[in-house]
Formats: C-alpha cells, structure tokens, sequence
C-alpha cells in the first residue's frame, strides 16, 4: 500500500515488535497522531497567531500553556520548542562558545554536540569514563583541572549526557554539575533518552539547562525537542534580536536569534504537544518498563555466552550487549552468515536489531507491553535452542 | 464527520501496535475493538450521507 508515489506505507510498528534503540521512545501516542492528521498543514498552529507574533505566546492551540507546562515539569524556568535536542545543543553552544574556547563533553557524548561546538570554533575535551562506562564527577574534576593547564582557564560549557547512547548507561549528572559549578562552568543536561522516559528535575540536579528530543523520548514527530533554562541562562539563550535594516530601519520584535524567531511550526509541535498529557503520566512507570527490560535481559543472559555491556543491573531500557560467544558463534557457519539472526527475529516478528549483527548490537524495550516483553524474551530463547546454543540451567 | 472517522481507525491502529506481531486480543481487546468498529461503521454511513446528498 502507497501514501503517494514512490512511498509505502510505514507499517513497521503495527507488524512487529519494534526494538530498535533510538525508535522505542519517539512511537507517537493515538493523540499524536490524531494531531497529526488534523495539523499536517505547513503552518498550521499560526491560524491564531497575534501580536507579539511568536510562536510560544500563542494561546490556541494551547501553545503558550504547553511551554510553561514543560518548564514546570522540567523544574526548569522557561522552555522553547526546538527542531530536535541538536539545535537545542547548537543555541547553547552559539551563545556561549568563540573560537578556540575550551568546552567540555564526554567520551560517551553524542556526536551532534561535537558539531554543535566544532560550528562555533571552539575545541571539545572529552571526559573519559571509566572501566565501567560511566562518567564520573571525580574524572570531571581531574579533566577541567588538565583543560586549565592546556588552555589557561576553564572550560565555557559543559555538555552531560544523562544517559549515554551507547550503552544506555546512567550517569551522576548532579555530582558532575556540582563540580562545574565549583569552576563557574554552565552544564548543558542532555536528556534525550530521558526527558519523557523518567522523571528529570533540572532544579534538583543543578543544571544551567535541560535539552530533550521530541522525537527519541516524547512520543512526537521528528524533528522536535524542548531546551530549558534557569532564569539567569534564559536571558543570555533566549536573548531578544537588536538587529536594524539600514534602509528600511525594519526591527524584528521579541524574535529570538537562536531560536531563529519560531521554531516548530506545525505538526512536530502539535504531536509533542498532543502526547505531553501521556508522557508525563508514563514517566511516573519507569519501573515497569524496567522490569520488562529485566525479563528480555534474563533471557538473553539464559544464553550461554552472552553478556551485557551496559552496567547491570540497569537503569534504563536501551541495552547493548555482546554475543560472540553465542549467537555470532552460529553465524560463522551459518548460509546466511550472521544475517541469520535479524532474518530468524523478523521471522518471529521482531524488527530494531541491525540486519548482520551478532557480535556486540543493541536494542531497546521502551513501549513493549508485558506480553510483547515475554514475547522477546522467548523468542530469544527459541532462536538459540534452534541453533544448537547451550543454555545455563 | 471525516475526523471522527479517521481517529476510530487511529484507535484500532494501536490496538494493531499493542499487540503486534500476532495480534491475539484478550478480551479486553476485543470489546473496544468490536466497539470501534461498530462506531466506525456509523461514522462511515454518516459520511456517506452527507456528502451525497
């Protein structure tokens, strides 16, 4: 089936089980996408646009509510709508960062905050984690005090990713954003496999602003995100445009720069909006999401061989884990070589690990119910007994 | 009329994604889907006689 030339119908999450890791967070809830259908026109939330025309003064549809919603949830002061976490990334990173700054991130950071800092100029210092993969603030100190001997003063910015997308790891962002502090170096939270999976609270961590991705974590159409501030930060992000046309003398209002006046004008808007009532209800459910991670993990470790990469017990659903010692064993054999693995899963239904992958991949069980989480986990277990793996007893 | 119409299917399109892949309704299921249906099936004929008439 078509929805115009050229274009199937996407059916991935209503045939199967969808646990790929940066999917399972951003599947739109049914008032999503019932938004969706009724504001897919390009600039469809400015029907009602007034004076002083931006996009999160505007009071139907309940856009302006919707932000002070969000900055409340957040514990956080104010908050705009931005086209996906990175263009939150890049209005930190442009208002704080000249060229040559030292800025700080992670050894686990996304790679859209390094281009957020490359634009600027400045120069990123990554803070190793440790054995276990985690980021700690004693390794944060131990880094701003080695940036300060190469460059003679701190770093602009900090850049924390809560949880890493790599391996899905939890990190002490309020012991690291305490010690920036301690040096007068903002902290940028990166919450985009957080903000609308669990609970945040910026106040409460300490943080200077709070990036989330609508579309990884708040069941919304991609592109969207939210950037929060604390007051002091907000003057300096959202600072209002000056700029002046010589001939014309045009002045552009309260348009903000970094936000390039409005930013999500349509139905990435809408839908965040349309799920934030469902997001925040399930960010009080954690747990459960959890538990069904717990029980894929179970069955994963039945396996003889496998092992989890990511800390263990775990704090959140994304997961990656190494299977060289089990299901990559069968491929080296295999006809279909490690294809046999994606192909055996789609078999049972189950889409989201990359096709070929058997060594070490990962996956993410956000959003499965716990009939699709037995489900996995069975299915795990099926595919290993039917290639000949040993199971621990 | 058309809205209403369009998200009744919404409704069933999460019924088909909560219990991908082998959509096996429990009971519970199968009421609100049998409740959808009968809705979308007046929504339909509603449609039908407005705009035709």
């Amino acid at each position: 089936m078509r929805c115009g030339m050229g274009i199937e119908a996407r059916q991935v999450n209503e045939l199967f089980i969808n646990i790929d890791p940066i999917q399972a967070g951003g599947r739109l809830t049914a008032d999503a996408m019932k938004a969706v259908i009724a504001y897919g026109d390009g600039y469809s939330v400015c029907d009602n646009c007034r004076k002083p025309n931006r996009l999160d003064y505007i009071s139907k549809p309940p856009i302006a509510e919707f932000h002070r919603d969000v900055a409340a949830w957040l514990n956080m002061d104010s908050v705009r709508t931005v086209p996906g976490a990175r263009r939150g990334f890049q209005a930190v990173a442009n208002t704080y960062i000249k060229k040559g700054d030292p800025v700080l991130l992670t050894s686990l950071s996304h790679y859209t905050e390094f281009l957020a800092i490359e634009e600027t100029g400045g120069i990123a210092r990554e803070i190793p984690h440790d054995p276990a993969h985690k980021i700690t603030a004693d390794a944060t100190a131990m880094k701003i005090e080695e940036v300060m001997r190469e460059f003679g003063r701190v770093p602009v910015l900090a850049f924390i990713d809560h949880v890493d997308y790599q391996y899905g790891n939890m990190h002490d962002v309020k012991a690291i954003a305490k010690v920036a502090h301690q040096y007068d170096i903002p902290v940028l939270y990166n919450g985009a496999y957080t903000v609308g999976i669990l609970p945040v609270d910026g106040t409460d961590l300490g943080v200077d602003f709070v990036v989330g991705s609508g579309h990884k974590s708040m069941a919304a159409p991609a592109p969207s995100g939210v950037l929060a501030a604390t007051k002091e930060r907000s003057a300096e992000v959202f600072r209002t445009t000056t700029i002046e046309g010589d001939v014309t003398k045009r002045k552009f209002g309260i348009k903000e720069p970094e936000m390039m006046g409005c930013t999500l004008m349509g139905a990435t808007l809408i839908g965040m909006m349309a799920s934030f009532p469902h997001v925040k209800e399930r960010v009080k459910h954690f747990d459960r999401e959890l538990e069904n991670n717990r029980m894929v993990l179970e069955a994963l470790l039945s396996v003889s061989g496998t092992k989890i990469l990511s800390e263990y017990p775990r704090n959140h659903t994304l997961t990656r884990v190494d299977t060289i010692a089990s299901f990559d064993s069968v491929a080296e054999s295999h006809k279909k070589r490690g294809f046999y693995f994606s192909g055996a899963l789609e078999e049972k239904g189950i889409v989201g690990v990359i096709p070929g992958a058997t060594k070490v991949w990962k996956f993410n069980t956000y959003g499965a119910t716990t009939k699709q989480a037995a489900f996995l986990a069975d299915a795990f277990v099926t595919i290993a007994t039917d290639n000949g793996l040993i199971l621990n007893k | 009329m058309t809205f209403q119409a369009l998200y009744t299917l919404t409704d069933l399109r999460v019924i088909l994604r909560e219990t991908a892949p082998n959509h096996m309704l429990d009971e519970t299921q199968r009421a609100q889907a049998l409740r959808l249906l009968d809705n979308l099936e007046r929504q339909v004929a509603s449609l039908k006689q407005e705009m035709l008439k």
